[in-house]
Order: C-alpha cells, then structure tokens, then sequence
C-alpha cells in the first residue's frame, strides 16, 4: 500500500492530473443519424456460400426491387459478417430502417434458391447488440 | 377505393407479411382489418411479381400516401443521458444509476493499454459466485410469510422470470426494494382479480397492466385481509407459474437451494470471456468535455458508439471508399497496440457491479498509461422495470444499457441508453 501511494506521488504528481470536472447533463433524443440491425440469411436446404461483397450486393438489389434507385441509394453499411453463419451486423441511415427492413423481408431468392432474412435484433445503439438477453442459455 | 399496388418478387407471401413489410404502421385499422382478412397465401403470379392492393376505407388518398411517406421515413424513439461528474463530489449520483439498474445480463470491462487482466479486477470478477434458476415456481411462494421473513428482510433478493417475452408473456420480477412486479396480458389480469394500472405504452385499450405489490408493507401479515386476498389470487384464483433467475446478495446465498429444495433448481455460474484485442484504434477523450471539440477531443455520443464496435468486434480501419462498410473509428484517435476486454454474462446483481466499479476506480493508484477504463452494462431487455420502478417495454429492442467512462483523476462520465418503451433514465 505504501509503496504504490510512493509511487503514485513520484511517477504522477497530483497536478499533473486534469482538474476535477464540474456536474453536467446532457439528454440527447433520437440523436442517432444511424440504426443497427443484426441479420440472419437463411435458406431452404444447403446454404450457398456468400462473401461479404455477395451478401451486401444481395441486399442493396433487394433495396432495387422493392424501392427502386432511392432504395439502393441509402447509406448503408455492411458492419460485421460472418461466412460460416451468414449472420452480419447492417448500419443503416435512420430513415431508411423501414425501407431496408420491408426489403429484407421480400428478399427471398439467391441464385434460384429460395431464401429468408431473419432480423435478430435491431436498435439505435451499436453497443446494444453485444448483448442479447433472449439468448441466455441456461440449458 | 384501392390505390395502393407494388411490385416485389414472385413468393407465396401471405397478406399479413405484405401489410406488415410495406406499411407498418400507416394503414388505417379498416385498410388492416381488411388485408388481413384475406390471409391465405396470394398466388405467386409468373413474370416475377406480385400486384398487392389495400382497400381503405374513410380517408383520403392524399392523406394515406401522406402517412405512408413519413413513415417509410420514421424510426422508433430512443434516448440517450450523458453526465460527467466526479467521484469525489458529494452530490454524485454513480452509486444511484448502478444500484437502481436491477437486472443485468452482461457487463464487460474495457481496459486499453492492458494485456492480460490485473489481478485485483481478475480476483474481483471470479468472485462473483453464482446465481440460481428454479423451474415453475409459483409467484405466491414470494408472498409467504416465511420467505419475507427469510429471504426480503435480510438483503437484497432479486428475481426475474426467464424466457418470458415481455411484449407477449406474462412476466414477474422481484426487486430488492421488496416490490413484486407483475406484467401481464389483459386475460390474466380480468382473471387474477389484483390490482394494477394499465401499461404506459399498451395505448388507449389498454392490453397489458402491471400489477405493483410491496412485499414490505407492515399491512401484508399472515392474517390480514390484504395478505389472504393476495395469496389467494396468486395461489388459488390463478397460479402464475414462472421459471425464475434468482440472487441473493448474503453471505449465505446458497440457503437459497435448501429452501427451494421441494422445486428443480440448480446454481449457474457466470460466463466469463476474456480477450486481447491488438493495435486498437481508440477516441481520445477529455473528461472535461462531453460534448467534444474540433480536432482535440471526441464527444460522448461518438465514443458511445465506438464501444459498440469494439464490444461486436467490428473493424474500424475502413476506406472512405469501401463498398462494403465505411464506418470508422472517430475523430481524433490513436492507436492503442494492446487492450483488454472482459465480458462476464449471467445474472449480475448491482453489487456486484458496484465492487467491479470500485476496483476500476483504484486501478488508477499506481500510474497507468491509459487516461481512462471503462465499464459496459446490459439490462434484460424483458425486465419489467429499467431503473428504479420506471416501466419498461419491448417494442423493437428492449435496449436498456449504460456504461462508465472512468478517468484518471476520479472524474467520471456515465451513458444510459433506453429505447422506445421507457423512461427517462434518473
């Protein structure tokens, strides 16, 4: 104990250490320019194999042929995918989560095979889908 | 009148999927009733596409169209509360926003500039014991005199019903204040014959109402009348039946499983996850400013965001010109080459939290490279409350979280994000 207090005194004298901060709150509502969204591509039978830039492609077409242009245009962003699971975290502009999400769910063919997006979780905070307390498996 | 019609691939797709793809929430109740009147799959049509028409009644068309734009436009409500304050300030609330956040289901530490785990934090983390699930426990077990006496009086005893879906189950928690919480549907709760208030997001016909009960009021004894009308409603009337996650904050948790010897219940350990991630690029950050500044230091919002990344594990060095994700880390930063991660899942009682915060706060005695740590928490999203009593909802993510920032000079930020079904964190 006396030997770190020492050391705290040598190595980091107090006044090198910003002052303390005064008390403030901000409240931000619906400050997020950008909503997450966790994706499943699941097909009927054997999966097919998709690489990053297929599946992102596949979803920007199905933004095309629901939406037309405006849809395919929208900010989005192909966060994390995983080739094994073809599970992967979408980053969308907040005003075309609607758009992305009805075209998600018509998507439902990849090379003549049939197919579904399963939307697992969805949220205005990235941070929120690192935990999911409807999977906690307690066996 | 029908003036709406789309075209989407060939599918056997049902109306219900089509009203709810194209206009979640702008149909008007006849234009729903009406489609979905007509569930049976529409026959895929050749030529690759479906014609859909909604008939709506009683409004014009200008004003559907209207509605539907502004909803393809819409998204749901959140809300995020930003403090930055000091440890040492008298009127710090810390202690408040950890200790009335009741049920958490991972908390996740990140420390930059740290390889493996120091030791205090290690020893602090695998500390934490265990939890316990009991399989259908009735809720009027909680009501008994015998478990007040045993259990309520003597810490704090928290208990969540699990795997129950808030936005269609009945759910039930027990908060350590003594306040048993139940969520029901509007069946059970015409059936149960308690008393509750309709839930503040069920809208005008109220079809879930909470039920509040105080285990703690001096008028609940064994032979008054509050408590037989209770215990029979709850035991006779219409037994709940709920599997639950339990904890007790007592030396002597473990009496738990005697007590509950009669029902399956087992004790569960917490997962715990540790990893090094290399050559990090992390936000530079002054305590002093929680709004940011040009080119010297990020805002809260930002680096909120960016525990994001780092907890999914997601690449932040991308190329503004990437077709695949142009998301990166904010402005300005630097590249940390090691820092540690450590996620703990299970049923995390706020005490342990507050010890887990406490050792953070004395990881600055000794000088440390970093200026900062942080502490990451995640609420059940199924929980009927967030903080404190305040009513909380599924809606699309049940989101209820918050995380430390914790500088080196005691100061501290903290971040509490709710989503569309809640309140105002405190």
């Amino acid at each position: 104990m006396s030997l770190s207090k020492r050391c705290h005194g040598e190595c980091m004298p107090q006044s090198k250490l910003p002052e303390p901060t005064s008390y403030e709150r901000i409240v931000l509502k619906n400050f997020s320019e950008y909503y997450y969204m966790k994706v499943q591509l699941v097909f009927q039978g054997e999966s097919v194999p998709l690489n990053a830039a297929q599946f992102k492609l596949l979803i920007v077409n199905a933004l095309r042929t629901l939406h037309g242009e405006v849809g395919s245009s929208l900010p989005l962003d192909l966060l994390k995918y995983n080739e094994d699971t073809l599970c992967a975290i979408l980053r969308i502009s907040s005003r075309g989560l609607v758009k992305l999400w009805s075209a998600l769910t018509l998507c439902g063919r990849y090379q003549h095979r049939e197919c579904a997006f399963r939307v697992i979780q969805t949220s205005p905070f990235l941070l929120a889908l690192a935990g999911n307390s409807r999977e906690l498996d307690l066996g | 009148m029908y003036y709406y019609g789309i075209a989407g691939p060939a599918l056997p797709i049902s109306w219900h999927q089509v009203a709810a793809a194209i206009t979640p929430r702008c149909a008007t109740e006849a234009a729903w009733q009406e489609a979905c009147s007509q569930d049976p799959p529409l026959p895929a049509i050749p030529g690759h596409s479906v014609r859909v028409f909604i008939q709506a009644e009683r409004t014009s068309s200008a004003h559907f169209t209207g509605n539907m734009l502004r909803c393809l436009d819409s998204c749901p409500r959140h809300l995020l509360v930003c403090e930055k304050s000091n440890f040492k300030q008298e009127k710090s609330r810390h202690s408040a926003h950890v200790e009335t956040h009741y049920f958490n289901c991972l908390v996740s530490v990140l420390l930059p500039e740290c390889g493996p785990l120091p030791e205090k934090i290690k020893s602090t983390i695998e500390g934490f014991g265990s939890y316990f699930v009991i399989r259908n426990l009735s809720v009027h077990e909680f009501v008994t005199e015998d478990f007040r006496n045993t259990f309520i009086k003597q810490g704090s005893f928290y208990a969540l019903s699990y795997q129950t879906r808030i936005d269609q189950d009945n759910t039930a928690a027990l908060l350590p204040t003594g306040k048993l919480i139940l969520s029901v549907d509007k069946d059970t709760y015409e059936e149960l014959g308690l008393q509750g208030k309709p839930s503040l997001y069920s809208g005008k016909n109220a079809m879930r109402y909470t039920i509040n009960i105080d285990l703690t009021d001096k008028a609940l004894s064994a032979d008054g009348k509050k408590f037989q009308r209770i215990n029979w409603c709850l035991s006779e009337k219409k037994p709940l039946l709920f599997d639950f996650l339990l904890a007790w904050e007592n030396t002597e948790s473990s009496s738990i499983l005697s007590y509950f010897s009669s029902y399956k219940i087992k004790s569960c350990p917490f997962t715990i996850n540790t990893t090094v991630l290399r050559d990090l690029h992390c936000p530079v950050i002054n305590s002093g400013r929680l709004h940011g500044k040009a080119e010297e230091a990020c805002s809260s919002e930002r680096v909120f965001e960016w525990f994001g990344a780092v907890s999914n594990n997601i690449d932040c060095t991308n190329q503004s010109s990437s077709f695949i994700s142009t998301f990166c880390c904010p402005f300005p930063s630097t590249v940390v080459q090691q820092t540690s991660l450590c996620t703990i899942t299970g049923f995390i009682t706020p005490e342990k939290i507050q010890r887990l915060l406490q050792q953070l706060r004395e990881y600055f005695i000794e000088p440390k490279l970093t200026t900062w740590v942080s502490l990451m928490v995640h609420g059940f999203a199924d929980s009927p409350v967030s903080w404190g009593e305040n009513e909380h909802g599924f809606c699309r993510g049940g989101e209820n979280l918050y995380s430390f920032i914790i500088f080196n000079n005691e100061d501290y930020w903290v971040q509490m994000a709710v989503g569309t079904h809640d309140d105002c964190p405190p």
